[in-house]
């Protein structure tokens, strides 16, 4: 099963499709999520997914905006599709049935 | 971002792997973070990695049995060893005379002398270079830790072993009222004959890890002779003159010199583990038949 950041991580690059590069990626997650990541956070990361399989990442062009230098760009592989969407269907069921408005009255003592 | 904290950015990523160093660099100048947020990003990433590195053995080989025994004993060597040198060099260079030559009694001592110290250093440099090597091959991707580590021990010990027998003899009095002996001389014979050669064996590593057999054979019988030349040199740089005569009571009651004991009689094979570790590399290297570069 994936963890929370590894499916904010697949998600971004779905979502980016072609376009999925470190940092893009980055914005996206940190849109998405509201949170600061990480450059550390994100480059290991990517390497686990890879490990397992769950990604593929090559060098890609470069750009005058990056200085000349890569990209590291990003594409889900079917099996990173297949556990994402198992993610997501299992965060879905957990959360059936459950309500996270916070009720104001009970949480003063 | 500053120049400086471009700099330092910089430094950091050539802890990361190339093509992850061009991605970094090219991502935080997309971004265009300001240079505190991207050395503290850089920082942590190169931080993971490492620390990622060192759950494999060759770093922790490499920190006990080369940058803590070695860098410890290089450092522990290079102050007597500087001093022993500096003794003979103002002898005969701050007091040349031609007799030095003409008379043949002080000749032999003039060449006796100027070969030990010759090969005394040739020993401490091919120490430095082959533990050098041997920590950049052990530990090639966290050669910049190891090598801090190692260039920190070597500096700690070298600062704690200041107070040499030689500096404490009277009769050497005149040679260490001069600065240059008492403080420049010491630090030359570190950075030049231990942190010099031991930085290049790393940077040699770095091409190759592993050398060719027949060079590395015959760098083998080199440096196991000069180690076998500065042998008690060596010990008693390592332990101290002092401790290496047992005094024993004469007839009369007087002290005296009851002869040599050498309880640090296998020091020597210290210095020489890392040429058996190249060596043995380079014999498996040729027993797998893979090539290695000169």
């Amino acid at each position: 099963m994936l963890g929370e950041f590894e499916y904010l991580l697949i998600s971004a690059s779905a979502r980016l499709g072609d376009d999925a590069y470190g940092a893009a990626i980055r914005q996206e997650i940190e849109r998405a999520s509201g949170q600061r990541c990480s450059v550390g956070a994100l480059y290991t990361t990517l390497d686990r997914l890879e490990a397992k399989g769950l990604i593929a990442t090559w060098m890609g062009e470069a750009t005058p905006q990056r200085g000349g230098r890569s990209k590291r760009m990003v594409r889900v592989t079917a099996k990173g599709t297949r556990e994402a969407a198992a993610f997501y269907r299992a965060v879905t069921r957990a959360s059936r049935g459950v309500s996270w408005k916070t009720k104001p009255r009970e949480d003063r003592p | 971002m500053t120049t400086f904290t471009r700099a330092l950015v910089g430094h950091v990523c050539r802890l990361l792997e190339p093509d992850e160093r061009e991605a970094v660099e090219g991502d935080i100048a997309e971004l265009r973070m300001p240079g505190a947020e991207a050395l503290r990003e850089v920082l942590g990433l190169a931080v993971r990695r490492q620390a990622a590195l060192w759950t494999e053995w060759g770093p922790w080989l490499a920190l006990v049995g080369v940058v803590i025994p070695l860098g410890a004993l290089l450092g522990q060597l290079s102050w007597p060893w500087a001093d022993e040198s500096a003794i003979y060099t103002f002898l005969y260079v701050n007091n040349w005379t031609w007799a030095y030559v003409e008379s043949p009694g002080a000749r032999r001592d003039l060449l006796d002398v100027g070969t030990r110290v010759c090969l005394n250093d040739l020993a401490l440099i091919g120490w430095s270079w082959t533990t050098g090597f041997a920590l950049g091959s052990l530990s090639r991707r966290t050669l910049w830790v190891t090598a801090t580590l190692f260039c920190l021990v070597v500096l700690v010990v070298f600062g704690l072993s200041s107070g040499t027998t030689a500096r404490a003899n009277p009769f050497n009095a005149a040679v260490f009222s001069l600065p240059f002996y008492r403080i420049v001389y010491p630090w030359l014979v570190l950075t030049g004959l231990v942190l010099l050669p031991g930085v290049w064996g790393m940077r040699r590593s770095r091409r190759s890890a592993l050398l060719p057999l027949i060079p590395t054979l015959v760098g083998f019988a080199i440096v196991a002779l000069l180690t076998v030349s500065a042998a008690r040199t060596l010990e008693l740089f390592a332990i101290g003159h002092w401790h290496l005569t047992r005094l024993d009571p004469s007839p009369d009651g007087f002290i005296e010199h009851g002869g040599w004991f050498r309880p640090l009689r296998l020091l020597p094979l210290l210095p020489l583990w890392p040429v058996a570790f190249i060596v043995a590399s380079a014999c498996w290297r040729r027993l797998r038949g893979q090539p290695a570069s000169a």
